[in-house]
C-alpha cells in the first residue's frame, strides 16, 4: 500500500461511514493505543459539545459504529526500529482518510499513549476545529537532554527558515484544519511530516502551539543513530530546496500563538556521560576530513580539528560553527556533492559533537537554563541566514 | 653483358618507381586521413573542453570519489585527462584508417586485429571505470558506517573492501583484454585471498585488542542499558 491509497477494507469503511466532523489517526507506534486513549477521546469529544461526529484511525483493535467510529486496519504495525518511512507514509494515509470523510478538523497522535490526556487531545483538537486555526503544532514541556536532534537542528532551522517561532515543527503530534488537509493530499505532494509547516507557512495560513505537557521519547539506540539521524533531516533539507524562493524572503521570526499553560520541565543534566559522544567525533575527526572537506569550507575544518584535540572538559561548539555546519550541510545536499544518504550519515559524528558540547554546557556552573541556551541558538540560526542564502545562491564563490 | 647489366638495373629502377608511385596514394591517404583526424580531435577537444567545464566535470569527479583520476591527470584536472585520451583516441583511429589505405595485405590484416581488439579495450575500460567507481562508494559506504558504529580500525576495512573491489575489476579487465588468461587468475586468486586474509590476520591479531573493545561496546549493549542513557534525540 502507497501512502496515498486507503487499505481498501479501511477504505470500504470509510465509505460506509461517509463523513465526520473529526478524524482522530492514532499512528503506528509502539505504545500508541493504551487502555486510557478510547476514554481520552469520548471525555475530548463530550467537551466539544457532544454533537461532534468522530472516526478513529488506527491499525489494530475492534472496529465500532457511532461516535467515535473506529476505522482499524488503516496502517500495518510498525515494529521497534523499523524505518520511519511508514510512520511518514501512515500520516499521509490518515490525511486521505480525513480527506475523503470531509472532516474539519484532524488530529494525529503519533506519542506514548501514556502521556496522551483529554487535555491534550483537545489542546490539538479545538484551535483547529473551533478557532481558526489551520495548524496546531505540539509544545511539550521536555527535559533539557530530550528532543535533542530537533533542538539543535529541526526547530531553529525551521525558525530562521520561515520566522516561526515552533518548538516541534515535526510533531509529531498535530491539529489541522481542512484547508490545511486539502493541501497536504493535494498533486503537489509536500512530504507527510517535513513539509506541514512549510506548507502552512506558505499558505500564509494560521498556525498556533498547543502546550500538551510533558512526553515519553523513545530510548536511544546507538547502532542507529546516524540512520536515525538521515530519515529525519533528509526530509527536512529536501522540503527546504523545495520551498527555496519562499524562505529566501523570509527575514527575522515572530512567536506563535500558544494553547494551555506552560508545564514546568526537569532541568536535570547531572550524570550525563559525554564521554562517547566525543568518542565518536573524535574518532570521525580522524577519519573522515576527506568527506567533510567536500562540504565544509577550509575554516570550519581548522575549527573543527581545533576542537578534536581539546581536553573533554574543555570541548564546546560555538552556536556559530555549529549553525554554519548545518547550513553547509543544507547546501550540499542540494548541489549533491556527494551522495545524499552519505552525506547525511558522515554529518552524524558533528551532530554527537554538538550534543557533547551542549550537555557540557549545560553541566557547567553558572550555566544560563536550557531554554535560554537554546534560544541563544535559535537566535545564531536566525543571525547567519544571509550566510546561508548566500552560499544558496552563489555556491561557486569563494567561502574561506 | 653491359646490355643486360643495364637492362636488369633499368627494370629494377622501374619496379622501385613503379612501387613508390603505387605507394603514392596510400601516403596521400594516410597523411590526408591524418590531418582530417588531428581537426576532427581537435573539434571534439574543444567541444569537450567546453562541455565538461560547463557541467563542471573536474568538482564532480571529485565527488564522484575520483581522487585517483585526478592523481592521474596531468595539472590535476580530469577535464584535461579526458580530452586528451579522446583526442588521441581519434587521432589514432585516423592513422589506422589511413594506414589500412596502402594495398598491402599485411598491414590490412593488422589493422584488421588492431580494430577487432578495440571493443576488448572499451570493455576493459568500461570495467575499470565502474570497478573504480563502485570500489570508491562501497569503501565511503563502510568507512562512514565503521565510523559511525565507533570502529576504530574503520579506515583499515574501507580500504580493504576498496582494494577487494579495485583487484577484482582489474582481473576482469585483463580478462578482457586476453592478457594471460590462466596467470590472471591464478594471480587474481592469490590476491583476492592474500587481501582477506591480511585483513583477517590484521583485524584478528594486530588489532585484536581495539576489535575486542569496539565489539565489547556495540553489541554489548542491552536496550535496558540503551534506556538509561539520558540522551533522547527524537
Amino acid at each position: 500500500m502507497s501512502g496515498d491509497s486507503l487499505p481498501r477494507e479501511a477504505g470500504d469503511k470509510l465509505q460506509q461511514i461517509g463523513s465526520a466532523d473529526v478524524a482522530i489517526g492514532i499512528l503506528p507506534i509502539p505504545g500508541a493505543i493504551g487502555e486510557n486513549t478510547l476514554p481520552a477521546i469520548r471525555e475530548t469529544l463530550s467537551r466539544l459539545g457532544g454533537s461532534v461526529t468522530c472516526v478513529i484511525l488506527q491499525s489494530e483493535g475492534p472496529d465500532a459504529e457511532g461516535t467515535p467510529a473506529t476505522v482499524s486496519g488503516m496502517f500495518p504495525q510498525s515494529a521497534p526500529g523499523a524505518s520511519l518511512q511508514s510512520f511518514f507514509n501512515a500520516y499521509r494515509t490518515v490525511f486521505t482518510a480525513a480527506d475523503q470523510l470531509k472532516a474539519r478538523a484532524c488530529c494525529v497522535l503519533g506519542s506514548d499513549s501514556k502521556t496522551v490526556t483529554a487535555d491534550w487531545i483537545q489542546r490539538l483538537l479545538q484551535p483547529a476545529l473551533e478557532m481558526e486555526f489551520d495548524l496546531v503544532t505540539p509544545h511539550y514541556a521536555h527535559g533539557p537532554l530530550e528532543g535533542l536532534l530537533n533542538s539543535s537542528i529541526i526547530g531553529p532551522l525551521e525558525r530562521s527558515l520561515y520566522g516561526l517561532r515552533i518548538q516541534n515543527p515535526l510533531g509529531p503530534d498535530f491539529g489541522l484544519s481542512r484547508r490545511l488537509i486539502e493541501r497536504m493530499v493535494s498533486a503537489e505532494r509536500p512530504h507527510p511530516v517535513a513539509g506541514i509547516v512549510s506548507t502552512a507557512a506558505r499558505a500564509g495560513l494560521t498556525i498556533c502551539e498547543a502546550r500538551v505537557g510533558a512526553r515519553l521519547y523513545p530510548a536511544m539506540d546507538w547502532a542507529n543513530v546516524s540512520t536515525l539521524f538521515a530519515e529525519i533531516t533528509g526530509p527536512v533539507l529536501q522540503d527546504m530546496e523545495r520551498n527555496a524562493p519562499f524562505w529566501q524572503r523570509a527575514r527575522g521570526s515572530h512567536a506563535i500563538p500558544a494553547m494551555g499553560e506552560t508545564a514546568a520541565r526537569a532541568e536535570e543534566t547531572e550524570g550525563a556521560d559525554v564521554g562517547r559522544l566525543l568518542d565518536s567525533f573524535q574518532l570521525a575527526t580522524r577519519n573522515l576530513q576527506e568527506i567533510w572537506q567536500m562540504v565544509l569550507p577550509p575554516a570550519t575544518m581548522l575549527e573543527l580539528r581545533r576542537m578534536s584535540r581539546l581536553p573533554a572538559a574543555e570541548f564546546a561548539m560555538p552556536d556559530g560553527l555549529w549553525v554554519r555546519v548545518v547550513y553547509d550541510l543544507a547546501l550540499a545536499h542540494r548541489l549533491r556533492t556527494i551522495s545524499r544518504d552519505h552525506l547525511l550519515r558522515a554529518m552524524t559524528p558533528l551532530y554527537l559533537g554538538w550534543v557533547a558540547s551542549y550537555a557540557l554546557g549545560l553541566q557547567a556552573a553558572g550555566a544560563p537554563p536550557a531554554e535560554q541556551r537554546l534560544e541563544q541558538l535559535a537566535m545564531a540560526y536566525e543571525t547567519a541566514k544571509p550566510y546561508l542564502i548566500s552560499r544558496w545562491r552563489w555556491p561557486d564563490r569563494f567561502n574561506p | 653483358m653491359l646490355e643486360q647489366i643495364e637492362q636488369a638495373l633499368n627494370e629494377s629502377l622501374t619496379r622501385m618507381l613503379n612501387m613508390a608511385a603505387g605507394l603514392l596514394p596510400g601516403m596521400a591517404a594516410l597523411i590526408l586521413a591524418l590531418f582530417a583526424a588531428t581537426f576532427l580531435a581537435w573539434i571534439m577537444r574543444v567541444l569537450l573542453r567546453r562541455s565538461l567545464a560547463g557541467i563542471r566535470f573536474d568538482e564532480r569527479a571529485a565527488g564522484w570519489g575520483f581522487p585517483l583520476l585526478v592523481e592521474w591527470a596531468p595539472s590535476r584536472r580530469p577535464t584535461l585527462l579526458v580530452t586528451r585520451v579522446v583526442s588521441w583516441v581519434v587521432i589514432a583511429g585516423g592513422f589506422l584508417i589511413g594506414v589500412s589505405a596502402f594495398d598491402v595485405s599485411v598491414t590490412s590484416q593488422l589493422v584488421h586485429s588492431l580494430f577487432d581488439y578495440v571493443p576488448n579495450v572499451l570493455g576493459a575500460l568500461v570495467v575499470l571505470l565502474a570497478g573504480t567507481v563502485i570500489s570508491r562508494f562501497l569503501a565511503r559506504s563502510v568507512l562512514i558506517g565503521a565510523v559511525n558504529m565507533n570502529l576504530q580500525y574503520a579506515r583499515l576495512l574501507s580500504a580493504g573492501v576498496k582494494w577487494l573491489v579495485m583487484v577484482l575489476a582489474v582481473a576482469m579487465a585483463l580478462e578482457h583484454l586476453k592478457i594471460g588468461a590462466g596467470i590472471v587468475q591464478l594471480a587474481f586468486g592469490i590476491l583476492f585471498g592474500g587481501i582477506v586474509f591480511a585483513l583477517a590476520l590484521a583485524v584478528g591479531l594486530g588489532s585484536r585488542d581495539a576489535v575486542a573493545r569496539s565489539l565489547e561496546r556495540e553489541a554489548g549493549r542491552t536496550p535496558a542499558e540503551n534506556a538509561e542513557e539520558p540522551f533522547r534525540h527524537l
